[in-house]
Protein backbone atom coordinates (compact mmCIF):
# COMPACT_ATOMS: atom_id res chain seq x y z
CA UNK A 1 0.00 0.00 0.00
CA UNK A 2 1.68 3.20 -0.66
CA UNK A 3 1.58 5.52 2.30
CA UNK A 4 0.87 8.93 0.55
CA UNK A 5 -2.04 7.03 -0.99
CA UNK A 6 -2.99 6.43 2.26
CA UNK A 7 -2.93 9.70 3.79
CA UNK A 8 -4.40 10.96 1.42
CA UNK A 9 -7.67 8.95 1.97
CA UNK A 10 -8.46 11.24 4.32
CA UNK A 11 -8.90 8.72 6.91
CA UNK A 12 -6.44 10.41 9.43
CA UNK A 13 -8.59 13.56 9.47
CA UNK A 14 -11.28 11.20 10.31
CA UNK A 15 -9.36 9.66 13.13
CA UNK A 16 -8.29 12.76 14.40
CA UNK A 17 -11.92 13.76 14.28
CA UNK A 18 -12.70 10.80 16.13
CA UNK A 19 -15.11 9.46 13.28
CA UNK A 20 -13.43 6.05 13.37
CA UNK A 21 -14.84 2.93 14.76
CA UNK A 22 -12.40 0.95 17.43
CA UNK A 23 -11.70 -1.72 14.84
CA UNK A 24 -10.56 1.42 12.08
CA UNK A 25 -8.94 3.18 14.85
CA UNK A 26 -6.49 0.07 15.51
CA UNK A 27 -5.70 -0.21 11.66
CA UNK A 28 -4.83 3.82 11.71
CA UNK A 29 -2.50 2.85 14.44
CA UNK A 30 -1.03 -0.28 13.31
CA UNK A 31 -0.54 1.98 9.84
CA UNK A 32 0.99 4.68 11.95
CA UNK A 33 3.56 2.41 13.73
CA UNK A 34 4.78 0.81 10.73
CA UNK A 35 5.08 3.90 8.81
CA UNK A 36 6.86 6.70 10.34
CA UNK A 37 5.19 9.46 7.42
CA UNK A 38 1.80 8.35 8.48
CA UNK A 39 2.23 9.00 11.95
CA UNK A 40 4.13 11.97 11.72
CA UNK A 41 1.09 13.14 8.91
CA UNK A 42 -1.55 12.20 11.68
CA UNK A 43 0.43 13.86 14.75
CA UNK A 44 0.43 16.81 12.58
CA UNK A 45 -3.76 16.99 11.73
CA UNK A 46 -4.23 16.49 15.32
CA UNK A 47 -2.12 19.58 16.54
CA UNK A 48 -3.31 21.58 13.88
CA UNK A 49 -7.34 20.77 14.98
CA UNK A 50 -6.05 21.50 18.45
CA UNK A 51 -4.72 24.56 18.04
CA UNK A 52 -7.52 25.57 16.08
CA UNK A 53 -9.92 24.46 18.40
CA UNK A 54 -7.91 26.60 20.86
CA UNK A 55 -7.71 29.54 18.60
CA UNK A 56 -11.47 28.97 17.94
CA UNK A 57 -12.23 29.54 21.71
CA UNK A 58 -14.91 31.72 23.47
CA UNK A 59 -13.95 34.46 25.39
CA UNK A 60 -16.11 33.60 28.59
CA UNK A 61 -14.30 33.30 31.69
CA UNK A 62 -14.45 30.14 33.76
CA UNK A 63 -17.35 30.16 36.58
CA UNK A 64 -16.51 31.50 39.87
CA UNK A 65 -15.03 28.41 41.84
CA UNK A 66 -15.32 26.23 39.49
CA UNK A 67 -11.23 25.30 40.14
CA UNK A 68 -11.87 24.08 43.47
CA UNK A 69 -14.85 22.40 42.28
CA UNK A 70 -12.99 20.64 40.05
CA UNK A 71 -10.45 19.61 41.54
CA UNK A 72 -12.25 18.44 44.22
CA UNK A 73 -14.48 16.22 42.76
CA UNK A 74 -11.48 15.18 40.43
CA UNK A 75 -10.18 13.95 43.83
CA UNK A 76 -13.57 12.72 45.08
CA UNK A 77 -14.02 10.37 42.09
CA UNK A 78 -9.76 9.11 41.79
CA UNK A 79 -10.35 8.56 45.71
CA UNK A 80 -14.11 6.68 45.37
CA UNK A 81 -12.40 3.96 42.09
CA UNK A 82 -8.71 4.30 42.17
CA UNK A 83 -6.70 3.07 39.00
CA UNK A 84 -10.57 2.14 37.42
CA UNK A 85 -9.10 1.44 33.86
CA UNK A 86 -6.36 -0.93 35.18
CA UNK A 87 -8.28 -2.73 37.74
CA UNK A 88 -12.06 -1.51 37.36
CA UNK A 89 -13.97 -4.77 39.29
CA UNK A 90 -11.83 -4.59 42.48
CA UNK A 91 -12.04 -0.97 43.31
CA UNK A 92 -16.13 -1.08 42.43
CA UNK A 93 -16.44 -4.64 44.60
CA UNK A 94 -14.55 -2.81 47.29
CA UNK A 95 -16.68 0.68 46.96
CA UNK A 96 -19.71 -1.24 47.55
CA UNK A 97 -19.17 -4.17 49.57
CA UNK A 98 -17.43 -1.84 52.28
CA UNK A 99 -20.46 -0.15 53.42
CA UNK A 100 -22.20 -3.21 53.59
CA UNK A 101 -20.04 -4.82 55.54
CA UNK A 102 -19.71 -2.32 58.19
CA UNK A 103 -23.66 -2.65 58.09
CA UNK A 104 -23.11 -5.96 58.77
CA UNK A 105 -21.11 -5.97 61.46
CA UNK A 106 -23.11 -3.27 62.69
CA UNK A 107 -26.15 -5.68 62.85
CA UNK A 108 -24.01 -8.37 63.78
CA UNK A 109 -22.94 -5.84 66.91
CA UNK A 110 -26.40 -4.99 67.74
CA UNK A 111 -27.47 -8.59 67.52
CA UNK A 112 -24.17 -9.20 70.09
CA UNK A 113 -25.04 -6.53 72.03
CA UNK A 114 -29.05 -7.81 72.28
CA UNK A 115 -27.78 -11.40 73.35
CA UNK A 116 -25.43 -10.21 75.70
CA UNK A 117 -28.23 -8.03 77.02
CA UNK A 118 -30.31 -11.05 77.01
CA UNK A 119 -27.71 -13.19 78.47
CA UNK A 120 -27.33 -10.88 81.55
CA UNK A 121 -31.14 -10.01 82.40
CA UNK A 122 -31.63 -13.98 82.52
CA UNK A 123 -28.78 -14.33 84.43
CA UNK A 124 -30.32 -11.41 86.72
CA UNK A 125 -33.59 -12.87 87.16
CA UNK A 126 -31.90 -16.05 87.45
CA UNK A 127 -29.93 -14.40 90.43
CA UNK A 128 -32.85 -12.83 91.74
CA UNK A 129 -34.99 -15.89 92.04
CA UNK A 130 -31.98 -18.04 93.83
CA UNK A 131 -31.44 -15.00 96.10
CA UNK A 132 -35.65 -14.84 97.00
CA UNK A 133 -35.48 -18.56 97.53
CA UNK A 134 -32.38 -18.07 99.78
CA UNK A 135 -34.02 -15.35 101.85
CA UNK A 136 -36.89 -17.15 101.84
CA UNK A 137 -35.06 -20.11 103.27
CA UNK A 138 -33.04 -17.86 105.45
CA UNK A 139 -36.05 -16.29 106.97
CA UNK A 140 -38.26 -19.09 107.52
CA UNK A 141 -35.54 -20.47 109.92
CA UNK A 142 -34.76 -16.94 111.49
CA UNK A 143 -39.05 -17.45 112.44
CA UNK A 144 -38.43 -21.14 113.52
CA UNK A 145 -35.18 -20.01 115.78
CA UNK A 146 -37.29 -17.35 116.85
CA UNK A 147 -40.04 -19.64 117.56
CA UNK A 148 -37.10 -21.79 119.29
CA UNK A 149 -35.74 -18.45 120.95
CA UNK A 150 -39.54 -17.37 122.76
CA UNK A 151 -40.40 -20.90 123.85
CA UNK A 152 -36.89 -21.43 125.31
CA UNK A 153 -37.49 -17.55 126.95
CA UNK A 154 -41.09 -18.76 127.95
CA UNK A 155 -39.83 -22.31 129.55
CA UNK A 156 -36.45 -19.90 131.14
CA UNK A 157 -39.51 -17.58 132.55
CA UNK A 158 -41.59 -20.38 134.08
CA UNK A 159 -38.82 -21.94 135.53
CA UNK A 160 -37.87 -18.70 136.34
CA UNK A 161 -41.28 -18.38 138.41
CA UNK A 162 -41.07 -22.07 139.51
CA UNK A 163 -37.74 -21.13 141.56
CA UNK A 164 -38.85 -17.98 142.25
CA UNK A 165 -41.79 -19.78 143.84
CA UNK A 166 -39.79 -22.36 145.54
CA UNK A 167 -37.58 -19.63 147.06
CA UNK A 168 -40.29 -17.84 148.35
CA UNK A 169 -42.10 -20.70 149.88
CA UNK A 170 -38.17 -21.45 151.05
CA UNK A 171 -37.65 -17.66 152.19
CA UNK A 172 -41.12 -18.80 154.09
CA UNK A 173 -40.12 -22.03 155.41
CA UNK A 174 -36.38 -20.15 156.62
CA UNK A 175 -38.42 -17.49 158.35
CA UNK A 176 -40.72 -20.36 159.81
CA UNK A 177 -38.07 -22.07 161.41
CA UNK A 178 -36.14 -18.97 162.30
CA UNK A 179 -39.32 -17.57 164.27
CA UNK A 180 -38.99 -18.03 167.95
CA UNK A 181 -42.60 -18.03 168.11
CA UNK A 182 -43.01 -21.75 166.82
CA UNK A 183 -43.77 -24.72 169.14
CA UNK A 184 -41.35 -27.53 167.81
CA UNK A 185 -43.88 -30.58 167.92
CA UNK A 186 -42.32 -33.80 167.12
CA UNK A 187 -45.14 -36.44 165.79
CA UNK A 188 -43.59 -39.94 166.31
CA UNK A 189 -44.26 -43.26 164.25
CA UNK A 190 -47.01 -45.53 165.66
CA UNK A 191 -46.83 -49.07 165.07
CA UNK A 192 -48.64 -48.71 161.97
CA UNK A 193 -45.58 -46.79 160.77
CA UNK A 194 -42.77 -47.32 163.34
CA UNK A 195 -40.04 -45.54 161.01
CA UNK A 196 -42.37 -42.70 160.47
CA UNK A 197 -41.36 -39.09 161.79
CA UNK A 198 -42.64 -35.66 161.30
CA UNK A 199 -43.26 -32.51 163.18
CA UNK A 200 -45.43 -29.63 163.22
CA UNK A 201 -44.62 -26.06 163.88
CA UNK A 202 -46.93 -24.53 165.85
CA UNK A 203 -47.47 -20.67 166.43
CA UNK A 204 -50.09 -20.30 169.27
CA UNK A 205 -50.37 -16.52 168.69
CA UNK A 206 -51.27 -16.24 164.88
CA UNK A 207 -52.57 -19.90 164.71
CA UNK A 208 -50.52 -20.81 162.35
CA UNK A 209 -49.71 -24.43 161.65
CA UNK A 210 -46.75 -25.68 158.98
CA UNK A 211 -45.73 -29.41 158.75
CA UNK A 212 -42.13 -30.83 157.90
CA UNK A 213 -42.39 -34.42 157.26
CA UNK A 214 -38.96 -36.62 157.77
CA UNK A 215 -40.54 -39.52 156.97
CA UNK A 216 -43.52 -41.77 155.91
CA UNK A 217 -44.56 -44.60 154.25
CA UNK A 218 -46.08 -44.20 150.72
CA UNK A 219 -49.89 -43.76 151.15
CA UNK A 220 -51.97 -46.92 149.10
CA UNK A 221 -53.46 -46.10 146.13
CA UNK A 222 -56.44 -43.38 146.31
CA UNK A 223 -55.32 -42.42 149.76
CA UNK A 224 -53.35 -39.26 151.13
CA UNK A 225 -52.42 -38.43 154.98
CA UNK A 226 -54.58 -35.84 156.90
CA UNK A 227 -53.14 -33.95 160.07
CA UNK A 228 -55.40 -33.41 162.80
CA UNK A 229 -55.34 -31.28 166.38
CA UNK A 230 -56.51 -32.60 169.25
CA UNK A 231 -58.37 -30.12 171.26
CA UNK A 232 -59.29 -31.22 175.28
CA UNK A 233 -59.18 -34.77 172.96
CA UNK A 234 -61.17 -33.75 170.09
CA UNK A 235 -59.90 -33.82 166.39
CA UNK A 236 -59.76 -30.89 164.41
CA UNK A 237 -59.08 -31.65 160.55
CA UNK A 238 -55.85 -29.29 159.85
CA UNK A 239 -55.59 -29.98 156.51
CA UNK A 240 -54.32 -32.49 154.00
CA UNK A 241 -50.80 -33.29 152.88
CA UNK A 242 -49.91 -32.65 149.30
CA UNK A 243 -47.10 -35.45 147.95
CA UNK A 244 -44.65 -32.86 147.83
CA UNK A 245 -45.17 -32.45 151.57
CA UNK A 246 -45.57 -36.50 152.29
CA UNK A 247 -42.33 -37.04 150.55
CA UNK A 248 -40.72 -34.39 152.58
CA UNK A 249 -39.59 -31.77 149.99
CA UNK A 250 -41.05 -28.55 152.25
CA UNK A 251 -43.22 -27.42 154.79
CA UNK A 252 -46.86 -26.97 154.43
CA UNK A 253 -49.11 -24.35 155.80
CA UNK A 254 -51.72 -26.08 157.05
CA UNK A 255 -55.50 -24.83 158.15
CA UNK A 256 -55.16 -22.34 161.66
CA UNK A 257 -55.78 -24.27 164.81
CA UNK A 258 -57.06 -21.98 167.54
CA UNK A 259 -55.84 -24.79 170.20
CA UNK A 260 -54.21 -27.99 170.28
CA UNK A 261 -52.29 -29.99 172.99
CA UNK A 262 -51.34 -32.93 170.60
CA UNK A 263 -51.49 -33.22 166.50
CA UNK A 264 -51.68 -36.93 164.93
CA UNK A 265 -51.76 -37.52 161.38
CA UNK A 266 -54.50 -40.34 159.46
CA UNK A 267 -54.88 -41.75 156.12
CA UNK A 268 -58.00 -41.17 154.71
CA UNK A 269 -59.78 -41.23 151.45
CA UNK A 270 -58.16 -38.65 149.02
CA UNK A 271 -59.95 -34.69 149.87
CA UNK A 272 -59.72 -35.90 153.50
CA UNK A 273 -62.28 -36.88 155.63
CA UNK A 274 -64.55 -34.98 158.65
CA UNK A 275 -63.55 -37.34 161.43
CA UNK A 276 -59.93 -38.93 161.78
CA UNK A 277 -60.01 -42.87 161.23
CA UNK A 278 -58.01 -43.91 164.28
CA UNK A 279 -57.42 -47.30 162.87
CA UNK A 280 -54.89 -45.56 160.13
CA UNK A 281 -52.66 -43.58 162.33
CA UNK A 282 -49.36 -43.17 161.16
CA UNK A 283 -47.57 -40.34 163.87
CA UNK A 284 -48.57 -38.19 166.85
CA UNK A 285 -46.95 -36.10 169.37
CA UNK A 286 -47.58 -33.41 172.16
CA UNK A 287 -47.29 -29.92 172.10
CA UNK A 288 -44.99 -29.79 175.32
CA UNK B 1 4.87 28.55 33.31
CA UNK B 2 7.77 27.31 35.09
CA UNK B 3 8.19 23.64 34.59
CA UNK B 4 8.29 21.58 31.47
CA UNK B 5 5.85 20.10 30.07
CA UNK B 6 7.97 16.94 30.54
CA UNK B 7 8.63 17.36 34.23
CA UNK B 8 4.85 17.58 34.35
CA UNK B 9 4.33 14.50 32.45
CA UNK B 10 6.72 12.31 34.71
CA UNK B 11 4.68 13.26 37.79
CA UNK B 12 1.53 13.07 36.20
CA UNK B 13 2.88 9.37 35.36
CA UNK B 14 4.21 8.76 38.93
CA UNK B 15 1.16 9.61 40.13
CA UNK B 16 1.76 12.51 41.67
CA UNK B 17 -1.58 14.47 42.58
CA UNK B 18 0.07 17.31 43.48
CA UNK B 19 0.98 17.51 39.47
CA UNK B 20 -3.13 17.04 38.84
CA UNK B 21 -3.25 21.14 40.59
CA UNK B 22 -0.34 22.17 37.93
CA UNK B 23 -1.94 20.92 35.17
CA UNK B 24 -5.44 22.17 35.74
CA UNK B 25 -3.48 25.47 36.36
CA UNK B 26 -1.87 25.34 32.99
CA UNK B 27 -4.12 23.69 30.50
CA UNK B 28 -8.09 24.36 32.30
CA UNK B 29 -8.64 27.29 30.51
CA UNK B 30 -8.17 25.94 27.16
CA UNK B 31 -10.06 22.83 27.87
CA UNK B 32 -12.94 24.18 29.67
CA UNK B 33 -13.17 26.83 26.59
CA UNK B 34 -13.10 23.43 24.12
CA UNK B 35 -15.41 21.86 25.91
CA UNK B 36 -17.92 24.72 26.69
CA UNK B 37 -17.45 25.34 22.85
CA UNK B 38 -19.34 22.14 22.68
CA UNK B 39 -21.57 21.49 24.89
CA UNK B 40 -22.89 24.58 25.04
CA UNK B 41 -23.84 24.93 29.00
CA UNK B 42 -21.43 26.39 31.61
CA UNK B 43 -22.62 23.91 34.17
CA UNK B 44 -22.54 20.66 31.91
CA UNK B 45 -19.01 21.64 30.32
CA UNK B 46 -17.80 22.16 33.90
CA UNK B 47 -18.72 18.25 35.01
CA UNK B 48 -16.98 17.45 31.28
CA UNK B 49 -13.89 19.22 32.34
CA UNK B 50 -13.75 16.94 35.69
CA UNK B 51 -14.89 13.95 34.30
CA UNK B 52 -11.88 14.41 31.77
CA UNK B 53 -9.55 14.90 35.00
CA UNK B 54 -10.40 11.96 35.96
CA UNK B 55 -10.21 9.95 32.83
CA UNK B 56 -6.75 11.23 32.39
CA UNK B 57 -5.71 10.24 35.77
CA UNK B 58 -6.53 7.11 35.39
CA UNK B 59 -5.51 5.99 31.29
CA UNK B 60 -2.66 8.53 31.66
CA UNK B 61 -0.36 5.20 31.15
CA UNK B 62 -1.88 4.92 27.48
CA UNK B 63 -0.38 8.57 26.52
CA UNK B 64 2.82 8.49 24.06
CA UNK B 65 4.40 11.32 24.80
CA UNK B 66 6.55 10.57 21.59
CA UNK B 67 3.06 10.48 19.52
CA UNK B 68 2.31 14.47 20.66
CA UNK B 69 2.14 17.24 22.81
CA UNK B 70 0.42 16.30 25.96
CA UNK B 71 -2.93 19.22 25.27
CA UNK B 72 -2.95 17.25 22.03
CA UNK B 73 -3.88 14.31 24.12
CA UNK B 74 -5.49 15.45 27.16
CA UNK B 75 -7.66 17.77 24.32
CA UNK B 76 -8.91 15.03 22.72
CA UNK B 77 -10.01 13.44 25.33
CA UNK B 78 -12.21 16.36 26.79
CA UNK B 79 -13.38 16.84 23.44
CA UNK B 80 -14.68 12.89 23.25
CA UNK B 81 -15.86 13.01 26.45
CA UNK B 82 -18.16 16.16 25.51
CA UNK B 83 -18.82 15.22 21.88
CA UNK B 84 -20.07 11.80 23.85
CA UNK B 85 -21.74 14.29 26.17
CA UNK B 86 -23.90 15.76 23.47
CA UNK B 87 -24.61 12.92 21.34
CA UNK B 88 -26.41 11.57 24.30
CA UNK B 89 -30.03 11.57 23.74
CA UNK B 90 -31.77 14.13 26.20
CA UNK B 91 -28.66 16.20 25.31
CA UNK B 92 -29.41 15.69 21.41
CA UNK B 93 -33.25 16.92 21.26
CA UNK B 94 -33.43 20.71 20.53
CA UNK B 95 -30.12 21.36 20.89
CA UNK B 96 -28.55 20.71 17.31
CA UNK B 97 -29.99 23.51 15.39
CA UNK B 98 -28.51 25.42 17.71
CA UNK B 99 -25.07 24.33 16.98
CA UNK B 100 -25.22 25.70 13.47
CA UNK B 101 -25.81 29.07 14.69
CA UNK B 102 -23.71 29.36 17.78
CA UNK B 103 -20.12 27.85 16.11
CA UNK B 104 -20.39 31.54 13.62
CA UNK B 105 -21.15 33.55 16.44
CA UNK B 106 -18.95 32.62 19.47
CA UNK B 107 -15.40 32.83 17.28
CA UNK B 108 -12.95 34.97 19.61
CA UNK B 109 -9.46 35.03 20.81
CA UNK B 110 -8.43 32.05 23.06
CA UNK B 111 -8.53 32.59 26.85
CA UNK B 112 -5.49 33.86 28.76
CA UNK B 113 -3.86 31.15 30.52
CA UNK B 114 -2.59 29.07 27.39
CA UNK B 115 -1.49 30.14 24.57
CA UNK B 116 -0.29 28.04 21.64
CA UNK B 117 3.30 27.71 21.19
CA UNK B 118 2.75 28.16 17.23
CA UNK B 119 3.34 31.38 15.75
CA UNK B 120 0.36 32.72 13.48
CA UNK B 121 -2.18 30.80 14.67
CA UNK B 122 -4.15 34.34 15.86
CA UNK B 123 -4.73 34.15 11.24
CA UNK B 124 -5.54 30.44 11.80
CA UNK B 125 -9.28 30.92 11.21
CA UNK B 126 -8.49 33.82 8.19
CA UNK B 127 -6.57 31.34 6.12
CA UNK B 128 -10.10 29.20 5.69
CA UNK B 129 -12.40 29.92 3.36
CA UNK B 130 -15.82 30.41 5.25
CA UNK B 131 -17.03 26.92 3.20
CA UNK B 132 -13.71 24.86 4.94
CA UNK B 133 -14.72 26.70 8.45
CA UNK B 134 -18.26 25.58 8.45
CA UNK B 135 -17.11 22.41 7.81
CA UNK B 136 -14.20 21.71 10.24
CA UNK B 137 -16.55 23.92 13.00
CA UNK B 138 -19.53 21.27 12.47
CA UNK B 139 -17.10 18.45 12.53
CA UNK B 140 -14.79 19.20 15.41
CA UNK B 141 -17.15 21.16 17.40
CA UNK B 142 -20.42 19.75 16.47
CA UNK B 143 -19.51 16.36 17.14
CA UNK B 144 -21.30 15.45 13.40
CA UNK B 145 -19.93 12.68 11.07
CA UNK B 146 -19.17 14.09 7.42
CA UNK B 147 -22.24 12.15 6.28
CA UNK B 148 -24.04 13.85 8.69
CA UNK B 149 -22.27 17.45 7.71
CA UNK B 150 -23.49 16.66 4.51
CA UNK B 151 -26.72 16.06 5.21
CA UNK B 152 -27.07 19.12 7.16
CA UNK B 153 -25.54 21.38 4.99
CA UNK B 154 -27.11 19.34 1.75
CA UNK B 155 -24.08 18.76 0.18
CA UNK B 156 -22.41 15.81 -1.90
CA UNK B 157 -20.89 13.51 1.15
CA UNK B 158 -17.73 14.22 -1.42
CA UNK B 159 -17.49 17.93 -1.37
CA UNK B 160 -17.59 17.80 2.37
CA UNK B 161 -14.82 15.24 2.33
CA UNK B 162 -12.63 17.70 0.18
CA UNK B 163 -13.76 20.57 1.88
CA UNK B 164 -12.66 18.58 5.25
CA UNK B 165 -9.25 17.85 4.21
CA UNK B 166 -8.11 21.20 2.01
CA UNK B 167 -9.29 23.02 5.71
CA UNK B 168 -6.74 20.57 7.88
CA UNK B 169 -4.67 20.56 5.41
CA UNK B 170 -4.15 24.90 5.48
CA UNK B 171 -3.86 24.17 9.67
CA UNK B 172 -1.36 21.72 9.31
CA UNK B 173 0.68 23.94 6.96
CA UNK B 174 0.33 26.52 9.35
CA UNK B 175 1.74 24.58 12.14
CA UNK B 176 4.53 23.00 10.68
Amino acid sequence: MDTQDYIESGILEQYALGELTEVERAEVERQAAAHPAIQQELDTVMEALAAYAVQELPASAPPAGMRERVLEGWQAAIREQPAASSAPAQPEQEAVVRPMLTSHRDVADETTRINWMMAASVALLLLSVAGNILFYYQWKNAENDLAIALNGQQQMASTMQAVEKRLGQRSEEVAVLRNDEFRDVALKGTDNAPDASARVLFNPTTHTVYLDVRNLPTPPVGKQYQLWALDNGKPIDAGTLSQTTAQGDNLQLMNSIASAQAFAMTVEQIGGSPVPTLSTMAVMGQVL
Amino acid sequence: MSFSEDALVQRLRARDEAAMTLFYDKYSAALYGVILRIVKKEEIAEDVLQESLVKIWHSFASYDASKGRLFTWVLNVCRNLAIDKIRSRQYRVGSRTQTLEDSSAMRQAAPSGFRPEHIGLQEMTNKLSPEQKQVIDLLYFGGFTQSEVAEELDLPLGTVKTRARAGIKVLSKLIR
